[in-house]
Formats: structure tokens, sequence, C-alpha cells
């Protein structure tokens, strides 16, 4: 019996200790927001099957020592706290309260993720926590803002995008025979969507769907099948390990279809691993929105660019176009932040969020940012590129989504 | 006179646990309240594998879609017909019974790594048909729930632990916990003193499948959201992990494992940024770590110091649960 009890008291122990390290901290003040620091804090794939993109958080970070360095915004320094959810959503939820309730952050800022910003929109809008500059481009986010007013996107709209593949597939190759390959989950279906619109009544020029799960980073026998389904256009929708193995794959299996790879796996490093691996991607397209600095070096953004990263995320690659997309981000952050006032509230931030009008040096020229408490796509233009000589190169004009 | 003793210890421990688990909350933030609600989940998650695997020595690597199973009831019910979130538990738990039921069929031919793959199957196959009525499912999307208080989720789960606790209590230490100890130590034995396996395999199946599918639900609701991508593999293998870790066989080690595998990946996560890639690697070689150190789980250490210097050394039974001889 005592012996039990000592057992009981072991169990116990450990269920405290466990438990341990409660705050307390409680204060009518703006949370996050002291006199001197601004807390912010964000969710992010640093591994598992996004993990590609786990560079971003670290430019932005970058981008932030810099201001800080510089005095900050208003006085004040920004605190940034990033997580990894590892691109589960089940993950976030704990993850986004965490960030809420115990880091007692000013704005979570930056998540990226589809279907882990949808599984925190909710409980972020109820507790009214800034969600401000999700990395996702579904056109929720700018679109669902009267029932969810304190979540925004940042990027294109990823509808907006595949719908001038479709329009380009429409006009420039005749013949087509499409094949897609697109991630099952809503991120795919946003952009499998966007390309049925584009193509319009030639959307009959798909001859095949193929679909693989976020979890899954061998797509080879979806590739083998697209290619056995006759297409001659290979639409990409998929994340960057994806793509590069379906790029491979293709090459190998002696595929080659006018590729059309969506924006957030273009970078011109993933491009660069696929081309090592044996992929044949020149002709390749894609758009862009970010500053395409490795096209123009000499430019004042591109120095500025270079110089940051070379300061404050040592070893980081300036070509990966995820680089300038995180520093773009952080860029606009704070200037939504510096418009929020001198003493910033969650309510400012939003107000300075939704009324946006401003270039951002980091976003490519001619490109604007701009919201109204209406018209919550912060960016909406792009530009379609296409690889060659071992780099991607604009052509035609800068369109918006026209909604 | 001996096993008399014992039980009146172990309801004591019980006893002292659960005053711990009901008074912990009065120390906790809002947020680690959720947290240990979350660890409520894991518990019956866990106790609910314990039950086909630990005692029954099916091999289940699929019970991240029972818990889908009885997640979606919640959901499902909570989203679009209008009921309340309590109410929904014991739909979500019949609805989990059947599903195991039907899962348990194959259990009948299969053993080992068969019926061990079959589970797996069905760990991938949920998720993917959750994705394919987007109608019923809200798909990819996911649906999203009412949120809860902290406190809120940590009383409803852990009482549904409790309750979970007792009944798996009750069903282990009596006829039925002995007939599904002979079906894992020997089914030709068990056959042979007159356990019918088709039954008890299937009902342990069921019941088990019936306790993920409210752990589900409290899941859902400690989230308050839910799409395909929650209930993925991880999920499956994680409650596995949570139970070898505790100790398979053994009801003790289930809150051990549950604490493991929910507190741990979050205080690596959370630890600093430059760390995170590490995460995997840190949670791998602990689990190697206990394997190596406890092979039969945190349960057999606790059971090593309870009985260290006692004079009645029994002939030492180091097989897989020895607990409620």
């Amino acid at each position: 019996m005592t012996r039990r009890m000592k057992g009981a008291l072991v169990l116990a122990v450990l269920a405290i200790v466990v438990a341990a390290g409660s705050a307390f901290a409680a204060s009518t003040a703006t949370p996050g927001v002291t006199k001197s620091t601004i807390k912010i804090g964000g969710t992010f794939p640093l591994t598992g099957p996004a993990a590609l993109y786990s560079v971003i958080p670290k430019a932005e970070n970058a981008y932030f020592q810099y201001v800080n360095a510089r005095g900050g915004v208003n006085g004040r320094k920004i605190n940034f706290k990033v997580y990894d959810d590892g691109y589960n959503p089940a993950n976030t939820v704990p993850l986004a309260k965490k960030l809420v309730e115990q880091d007692k952050v000013f704005a979570v800022y930056g998540s990226l993720g589809t279907a882990p910003t949808l599984a925190t929109r909710d409980y972020l809008n109820k507790a009214k926590v800034p969600q401000v500059l999700v990395a996702t481009g579904d056109s929720y986010w700018g679109a669902q803002y009267k029932r969810y007013p304190w979540t925004i996107g940042f990027q294109p709209d990823y509808p907006g995008e595949s719908r001038v593949y479709g329009e380009f597939i429409k006009s420039k190759v005749p013949q087509a025979k499409i094949g897609v390959l697109m991630q099952d989950d809503a991120y795919g279906q946003n952009y499998y969507n966007g390309l049925v619109q584009g193509l319009g009544a030639a959307k009959s020029k798909i001859v095949d769907v193929e679909k693989y799960d976020a979890t899954q980073t061998d797509v080879s026998q979806q590739v083998v099948k697209l290619k056995a389904a006759g297409a001659n256009v290979f639409a990409l929708f998929a994340l960057p390990t994806q793509t590069i193995t379906a790029l491979v794959v293709a090459t190998k299996v002696g595929w080659h279809p006018v590729t059309f790879i969506n924006n957030v796996s273009s970078s011109p490093t993933f491009m660069a691993i696929a081309q090592k691996s044996g992929a044949d991607v020149t002709n390749d397209i894609t758009a862009t929105y970010v500053n395409d600095v490795w096209n123009n070096p000499d430019t004042a953004s591109a120095k500025l660019y270079k110089t940051i990263l070379a300061k404050y995320d040592k070893g980081a690659d300036p070509l990966d176009a995820n680089n300038v997309y995180g520093v773009a981000s952080a860029w606009t952050f704070v200037k939504a932040l510096s418009m929020a006032g001198k003493n910033p509230t969650r309510a400012s931030l939003m107000n300075a969020f939704t009324h946006l009008n401003a270039k951002n040096p980091f976003l490519y020229p001619g490109v604007s940012l701009a919201t109204t408490p209406t018209e919550r796509f912060p960016i909406d233009q792009q530009i379609l590129e296409q690889y060659k000589s071992g780099g991607w190169h604009p052509f035609g004009r800068i369109f918006s989504k026209a909604r | 006179m001996r096993l008399r003793r014992a039980t009146a210890a172990s309801v004591a421990v019980t006893v002292v646990v659960a005053a711990v688990i009901a008074l912990l909350p009065l120390t906790l933030s809002n947020y680690h309240r959720a947290t240990g609600a979350s660890v409520a989940v894991f518990f019956v998650a866990i106790l609910a594998l314990n039950i086909v695997t630990g005692y029954t020595g099916q091999i289940s690597i699929g019970h991240g879609a029972f818990m889908a199973v009885g997640g979606y009831t919640t959901a499902i019910l909570t989203h679009d017909h209008g009921w309340s979130d309590l109410p929904t538990l014991p739909a979500a738990a019949i609805v989990g019974f059947v599903a195991g039921v039907i899962v348990g069929l194959p259990a009948l031919r299969f053993h080992g790594v068969y019926l061990a793959l079959t589970t797996f199957a069905v760990a991938l196959a949920v998720p993917q048909l959750a994705k394919n009525y987007p109608n019923f499912t809200g798909g990819t999307e996911g649906l999203a729930l009412p949120t809860h208080s902290g406190l809120w989720l940590y009383e409803v789960g852990w009482a549904v632990a409790g309750v979970m606790f007792v009944i798996a209590w009750f069903l282990l230490r009596g006829r039925t916990g002995r007939a599904f100890r002979a079906v894992r130590d020997s089914e030709v034995a068990a056959a042979s003193s007159g356990v019918t396996l088709a039954v008890y395999k299937t009902v342990a199946f069921g019941i088990s499948a019936a306790m993920a599918g409210v752990a589900g639900s409290v899941y859902v609701l400690v989230n308050n959201f839910v799409n395909p991508d929650v209930f993925g593999l991880t999920l499956s293998l994680y409650i596995l992990i949570g139970a070898v870790v505790g100790g398979l066989g053994s009801l003790w080690g289930v809150l051990v494992g549950a604490a493991f595998i929910q507190l741990l990946p979050i205080a690596l996560t959370t630890s600093h940024i430059s760390s995170s890639q590490s995460v995997p690697v840190i949670f791998g070689a602990v689990v190697i770590g206990v394997m190596a150190l406890l092979p039969l789980g945190a349960a057999n250490l606790l059971r090593v110091a309870l009985h260290f210097g006692s004079q009645s050394r029994q002939s030492s039974d180091i097989h897989l649960g020895t607990e409620g001889r």
C-alpha cells in the first residue's frame, strides 16, 4: 500500500513538473507591446514535406534584425517568435494558442500554409488577434474578410495565377493536351479551379489530373501516368519537393511537355536542384511578383537585399526567391506597423493593413502593394517568366487578376 | 487476500492520481489547460489501442482512423445538424464501434504483420475518404467548430478519460480481459479453453475503436477544427509510440505515454528556432533510448520500483502485461 502510494507520488510529481511553467502575466495594455519591444510570432514548416520553405522565416527575421539595428519601428524592436508546425494543421492549432496565450504576441505574422491557416483562422478571429500576411495564396483570405476581418494574406491569389496559365495555353498552345499534377487539398484545388477558369471552353483539353497527398513526396507514378495519357502540357500545382521530383522524373521517362510551375515552387534555387538532378527545365513557365534581383544585381533593392541576407541570415542563398519573398513580406509588416501609430493596437494594425498603398522595393518593379477595407489582396499583379540559360526571364506585361 | 490488497492499493493510487489531475487546472494557465485536455485525448486513444494491441495482441497502426471517424461524427453533427458538443460523444462511440467491428473482421484471418498492414491501409484510406466527400466533411477546407475555454476542455477531456479508464479497468480485470490475454498469448490455447476467437477479437476491435472515436471527438473539440490532415498517418504512429513508451498491456503506462507524445514534441518545437530542424531527431532518439532502457515501457519502471525490496519476489513474469493478475 505505501509503496503504491509512493508510486502515486512519483506520478503526481511528474504531472506537476510537466505542467509547470505557466505564466500569470495579465495586463490591460495591448498584448505583446512594450515601450521598447513588439512581440510577434508565426508557424512555419521548418521540418516535414514543405520544409524547403523553412528559409522564409529566417529571411523575415533578418529584415526585422536590420530594422531593429536602425532603431526599430517607432522606437520598438521587433521580436519574432518562430514555431515549427511541420505543415500539419493539428500541430498549428496548439502552437497558435501558445503564441497568443503564453507568448502573448501582438499579432500572428506570416504563418505558412493553407491548411494550417484554415485551422487557426477561426480561433484567431474570435480572439481578435491579427493573423496577417499569411504565406499562402488561397483566395479565402482576401475574399472572406467579412467573416474573418482579422485575417489578411500577402501574395497574389493562386486561382488568379493559374487562370493566366489557362489563358496562355488557350491562346498559345493550340494542340494542347493538358496533364495536371496537383496536391490533394485546398491549395491544389485553388490552383486547379483557376486553370479551368482560364481555359474556359478549352477545359476539355485537360486529359488527365493526378493528385498526391501533402505528406507524400514521391510523385513518379503520377508523372508516368500523365505521360501515358498523352499530355503535351504539364501543369504543376505542387510543393517544391514534389515539383522537383516531378520535373526530374518527366525528363527521365523521356517526357518533354510545355511545363507550367506554380509560383510557390519556382524559386531559381529549386530549378537549379532539378537541373542538377537531370531535369530539362529550359522553356518552363511560371509567374512571379517578387523582385527578380538575380536579373538586376545592380539595383538598390538587389544590393540592400544581399546586404541584409549577408549580415543577418548567414548562409542564406540569395538566389532563392523564398528569401526575397521573406524580406518583401517583412518589409510589408514593418510598413503597416509604422502606419499603425505611435502606440499600435491590434485594431490599428488591421486598419493599417487595409489601407496599404506603397511601393515595396522587394516586389517586382511595377507591382503595387495596395489594399482598401473592401479589397484585401495586398498584391494582385504578376508577370510571366520563362526559364532560359539558367535563370527566369520575365516576358509580356504585368497582369492583375481582374476580378 | 493478496489479490484484494493489491486491488485496494491500485484503487488508492487511482484516487490519488485522479485527485492530482482534478486539482491541477487550478495552477494552470488557459493555454496549459487546453494542452492538458489534449493529453487527455491521447490518454484515451492510447488506452483504446492498448485494449486491442496490448491486451489482445492484435497490432493496429490505424487508430488515427478511428479517431477520425469519431472526430468527424462530432464535427458534422455540431456543424451541420445543430447538435451541442457533448451529446455527440456517445454518437462518436457508436460510430467508432461499428467502424472497429468492420476493421476487426479481417483480424479473424490475418495475424501479426498482415493485420498491421491492414490497419495501416485503413489509416491511409480514411482521411482520403474525407477528402472525397467535401459536401459531407468540408473536404480539405475542413470544418471550424465553436471554441471553448481551456478549463472546459480540460474538465471534459479528463472526465471522459476517467470514464474510459473505469470502463477499461472493469473490462480487462474480469472474464473478458482474461479472454483477451489468452487470445494474445496463444490463440490455440485460448480456443481450446473455450474462448471464441471470432467474438473476442471483433469485440476487442469494436470497443477499442469506440474509445478511439471518443478520443477523436474530444480532439476535434480541443482543436475546434477538423480536416483530413489532422488525422494523418503520423497521428496513428504517435498513438502507437505512446502505447509502447508507456508500456503495452498496462493501464498505468497510458498516462506516461500520453504525456510523452503530446508534451515532448511541443516542448522541443517551442524551445528555439535554430534547433527546430533537430526536433524529429531528438524525439526519435528519446524513443529509441526509452526502448533500450525500458523495453517494457514506463509502466514497467513503476512496477519495478514498487516491487523493489519486496521479500515476496515472485517468479519473474516478463511477458507483456502483468497488471491485474
